[in-house]
């Protein structure tokens, strides 16, 4: 039993990161209808910002998120002004491809710059602490602290696209690009702004993910299918889909440890010789297929 | 027997019935236009018939066999081909191979295929255009390319949707002569859709009036010209749009 | 018969694009003859390994317009089921290469059925979701050597092997690798003017349209989709006796995907040649700068940020590639 309530306690609290992992994502894609390959990379930056600067400054790297997001917006405005603005209105292919390549760029700049090897967040308040949550459930304090920040930052966003004047003007371009640009919105101006609050809020997963995951310049190319996955599950450009896909993408990458609970319930040896755990991920890409034949508006399917 | 029946029909998108209980019969042979104002259900009624939408009620038998279920390749193959509105003949092609697409659908042999193609192009003389790449082609003779594809096919029946839209004076006339030419010389019967209505009295045996989804009018060119319904129809269409579509109802 | 004389049939090309191309394949055919390294030499096998595998992906997503991003599972299965029949049971290439088209075709078309339901982005994302999950698979599959892969060893064969496939110097695999080329060319030539070439080009152009001209879009891509599978797995086995250690990392991995497509794209996508001459540019290009860079200490990754920078140029500059730029200019001239 206490398997099977960490496991879902667990990929719960891993899917509210993710959900602010495929926000950015999701809301480039609601504004202007492109892929961006490129997005596990902003993660991998905002990891190395959080960890560099924790370290430079020697501070929490729970302290750094406001950097973290200042990085990736940044670095979102400026793939958006340096190239994807030159890519937008040329055929599906060029974009996949044109993002696949500036995620080669940005992976290989940070493997010029950081090197190959491993790094990861060893000082910092929640480094090895954790919480009893009752039933036996122990969680880390990072992933609860990264969850309930995700959570808060997640929100944020939200409120940012819906209560303020500047996101609105983003979430009509998103509706009706044409309209907006009747009412005085100019759509370069709203793109660029996608990507910057795409990218910060993406770095900010980062910088949050770091605390429990070790750094490295091919972590992205993960983040970026798993986003992926939730945006499409979600429904491309819903916001609200991506959450509730985020948290059923985090259950999945829990299914090793339902495995494991269904092993020692029910006893079947041959259960015990099945090496879940290097399923791990396969798991998100089969739903992903899955879901997508079965239900091609998404699970959720709010727009389009 | 009639070569096209519709029995009934009904097409609902969500709340919004674009052809509302639509009978007609068609015999083989016959020019039939089909026109009503903006909006009417026109192209709905061919989406239906061409097996592109499915139906909300109602039936479509086609040389005696009960198409309504059938999806669009389906009936295309049993010779009831169809050309789209807003759609020029595809611009990465030439001209010929555009037509030997239709062709295809009968043989799988390239010569076959080319031979037919050609033939098609000379009848309805395009042969200059053939090797030509249709984006390079003015709108009259992608239009005509349009058909000379759907030609192709071997149709028994052909639905032309508003092909003459958006060409001049001139153009309309050399269409229109394709058009009786497919129907009279090569036995073709057409069902042609236009939204301009002295076109298609011209050209017409018999005319059907759409209007909001429903048959409003059928008869002689002349008959309908004279209905009352038809002219209330086309008259206040035509109100709203010269007035800039104020409130104002004749 | 006609089939055969129509793949031979090139009279539709520009006297001048025959004249290059025949020039270059007696360029390439004696090749190795010249004085040139043993660098130069495994660069053209892979110019020729990668022109296959754009030729393939330039049958669907090219003719076809259908953005696939899953071809490695298919060099996979290819190499896979050589490697493992030789291993295993002695099979050798020529027979193991038949089997493995069969398994590869098998599997494009149980998933090609359920893919090509989907569209735009959602295809393009579930093409690398399937193939990631094969190569997932393969990471834990014992049978194949999980990981670590398998290993042809050549002590175990007396080379030349003819059979087998078992060389020691590369001279033997480009010239049988020259011969698939041709074979490739000359399928793709007869496939584009294909009563099935056609119905492509007519679906990547509108899919409504090609429906009501009989087309069945659906089984059209899903045959097509496995046609492209067979050239990948073809040199898939190929891959397998010429590199003799496959692990699913090299042969499965979504950088081998894309480089597929990209090669397409560079010389242009729906077009005879675009393949080779987007593998031709591609292929040496990466391999010297890997080359003079990628051994420079402290510069590791240069050479992949500028190929990197090479492909964000294409895409943002000329997304309809090298051959889009030859046939943009004849049309001017033309007209
Ligand atoms: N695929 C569709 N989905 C929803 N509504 C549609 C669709 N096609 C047509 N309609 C609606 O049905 C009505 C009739 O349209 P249409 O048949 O195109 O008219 P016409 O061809 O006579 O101008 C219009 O109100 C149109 O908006
Ligand atoms: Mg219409």
């Amino acid at each position: 039993m206490e398997i099977l309530a960490s496991s879902i306690v667990a990929g719960l609290l891993f899917g509210m990161v993710l959900a602010l992992v495929a926000l950015g994502l999701t809301i480039i894609f609601g504004v202007m209808d492109i892929i961006n390959f490129a997005h596990g990379e902003f993660l991998m930056y905002g990891m190395y910002t959080a960890l560099l600067a924790s370290q430079v400054l020697g501070v929490d790297p729970l302290l750094t998120l406001p950097l973290a997001a200042l990085v990736g917006f940044l670095l979102g405005i400026a793939c958006y002004k340096g190239f994807i603005t030159y890519i937008l209105r040329g055929p599906m292919i060029a974009q996949l491809l044109g993002t696949f390549g500036l995620m080669l760029l940005l992976r290989n700049i940070a493997l010029l710059v950081f090197g190959s090897e491993d790094r990861a967040v060893h000082h910092g308040v929640l480094v090895d602490k954790s919480f009893e949550m009752g039933m036996g459930i122990i969680v880390p304090a990072t992933k609860l602290a990264a969850a309930g920040l995700s959570v808060v930052a997640f929100v944020a966003v939200w409120l940012l696209m819906n209560r303020t004047r500047m996101g609105k003007a983003l979430t009509a371009t998103a509706l009706n690009p044409q309209g907006a640009r009747y009412m005085g919105i100019s759509t370069e101006k709203m793109n660029a702004l996608a990507w910057g609050i795409g990218g910060a809020s993406v770095t900010v997963a980062g910088a949050l993910i770091v605390n429990f995951w070790p750094v490295n310049p091919y972590v992205g190319l993960l983040f970026t299918m798993i986003a992926f996955t939730i945006v499409a599950l979600g429904g491309f450009g819903s916001v609200p889909g991506a959450f509730f896909a985020a948290l059923v993408v985090g259950l999945i990458t829990e299914i090793p440890g339902f495995w494991d609970f269904l092993t020692y319930t029910l006893e079947l040896d041959w259960m015990y010789d099945v090496p879940m755990t290097s399923f791990k991920y396969m798991w998100i890409y089969v739903a992903y297929f899955i879901i997508m034949v079965v239900r091609p508006r998404g699970l959720f399917g709010w727009k389009h | 027997m009639a070569l096209l029946a519709v029995e009934n029909l009904v097409k609902d998108f969500g709340g919004l019935r674009a052809n509302d209980d639509i009978s007609f019969t068609l015999e083989k042979g016959e020019l039939l236009g089909l026109i009503g104002p903006n909006g009417a259900g026109k192209t709905t009624l061919f989406n239906c018939i061409a097996g592109k939408h499915p139906v909300t009620a109602g039936r479509i038998v086609f040389d005696d066999e009960d198409i309504t279920a059938l999806k669009a390749p389906e009936v295309a193959r049993r010779g009831l081909a169809r050309t789209f509105q807003v759609y020029a003949a595809a611009g990465d092609l030439t001209v010929r191979e555009n037509v030997m697409v239709g062709c295809f659908m009968r043989t799988a042999s390239r010569r076959k295929a080319r031979e037919r193609a050609d033939a098609i192009l000379e009848d309805l003389n395009l042969t200059a255009a053939a090797p030509q790449y249709v984006s390079e082609l003015p709108v009259a003779a992608q239009k005509q390319v349009t058909m000379a594809t759907a030609l192709g096919t071997r149709p028994k029946l052909l639905l032309l949707d508003e092909v003459a839209a958006g060409l001049n004076p001139g153009e309309i006339e050399e269409i229109m002569a394709s058009i009786r030419h497919i129907h009279h010389d090569l036995g073709v019967t057409v069902i042609l859709i236009e939204h301009v209505m002295e076109l298609v009295m011209r050209t017409s045996d018999r005319v059907i009036v759409i209007d909001s989804g429903r048959k409003i009018a059928e008869g002689l060119p002349d008959e309908v010209a004279r209905d009352p319904q038809v002219i209330k129809a086309y008259l206040g269409d035509r109100y709203v749009q010269e007035a800039g579509g104020g409130e104002a109802h004749p | 018969m006609e089939a055969l004389k129509n793949a031979f049939d090139f009279s539709d090309q520009p006297r001048l694009d025959l004249t290059i191309a025949g020039a270059l394949a007696l360029f390439l055919l004696i090749f190795p003859l010249l004085p040139v390294s043993a660098f130069a030499l495994a660069t053209m096998i892979q110019f020729f390994i990668f022109s296959l595998y754009g030729m393939g992906w330039n049958t669907i997503g090219g003719y076809g317009g259908q953005v696939d991003l899953g071809k490695a599972q298919y060099v996979g299965i290819g190499a896979y089921t050589t490697a493992v029949l030789l291993i295993r049971w002695d099979i050798p290439f020529w027979f193991s290469m038949p089997i493995g088209v069969l398994l590869a075709v098998s599997w494009s078309f149980i998933i090609g059925y359920p893919l090509f339901r989907l569209s735009g982005h959602y295809f393009a994302i579930a093409t690398i979701a399937t193939s990631l999950v094969l190569k997932d698979l393969f990471e834990v599959w014992d049978f194949v050597g999980a990981a670590r892969g398998l290993e042809i060893s050549p002590i175990a064969y007396q080379p030349p092997d003819y059979l087998r496939l078992i060389f020691k110097e590369d001279i033997y695999y480009y010239y049988v690798l020259f011969a698939f080329f041709l074979v490739g060319i000359l399928y793709l030539n007869w496939f584009r003017k294909s009563r099935l070439g056609f119905q492509l080009r007519a679906i990547k152009d509108n899919e409504d349209v090609a429906r009501s001209l009989g087309i069945n879009v659906h089984w059209a891509k899903i045959k097509t989709y496995a046609i492209a599978t067979g050239y990948v797995s073809v040199v898939g086995s190929f891959h397998a006796c010429y590199i003799k250690a496959i692990e699913p990392e090299d042969t499965m991995s979504l950088d081998i995907s894309i480089l597929i497509a990209l090669m397409a794209m560079l010389g242009g996508a729906g077009s005879l040649w675009g393949p080779i001459i987007g593998a031709g540019i591609l292929i040496p290009l990466k391999s010297y700068l890997k080359e003079w860079l990628g051994g420079m200490a402290g510069l590791a990754g240069m050479d992949l940020i500028l190929y990197a920078v090479i492909i964000m140029l294409i895409s943002a500059k000329e997304p309809r590639g090298v051959w889009g730029i030859v046939e943009r200019w004849r049309r001017r001239k033309r007209s």
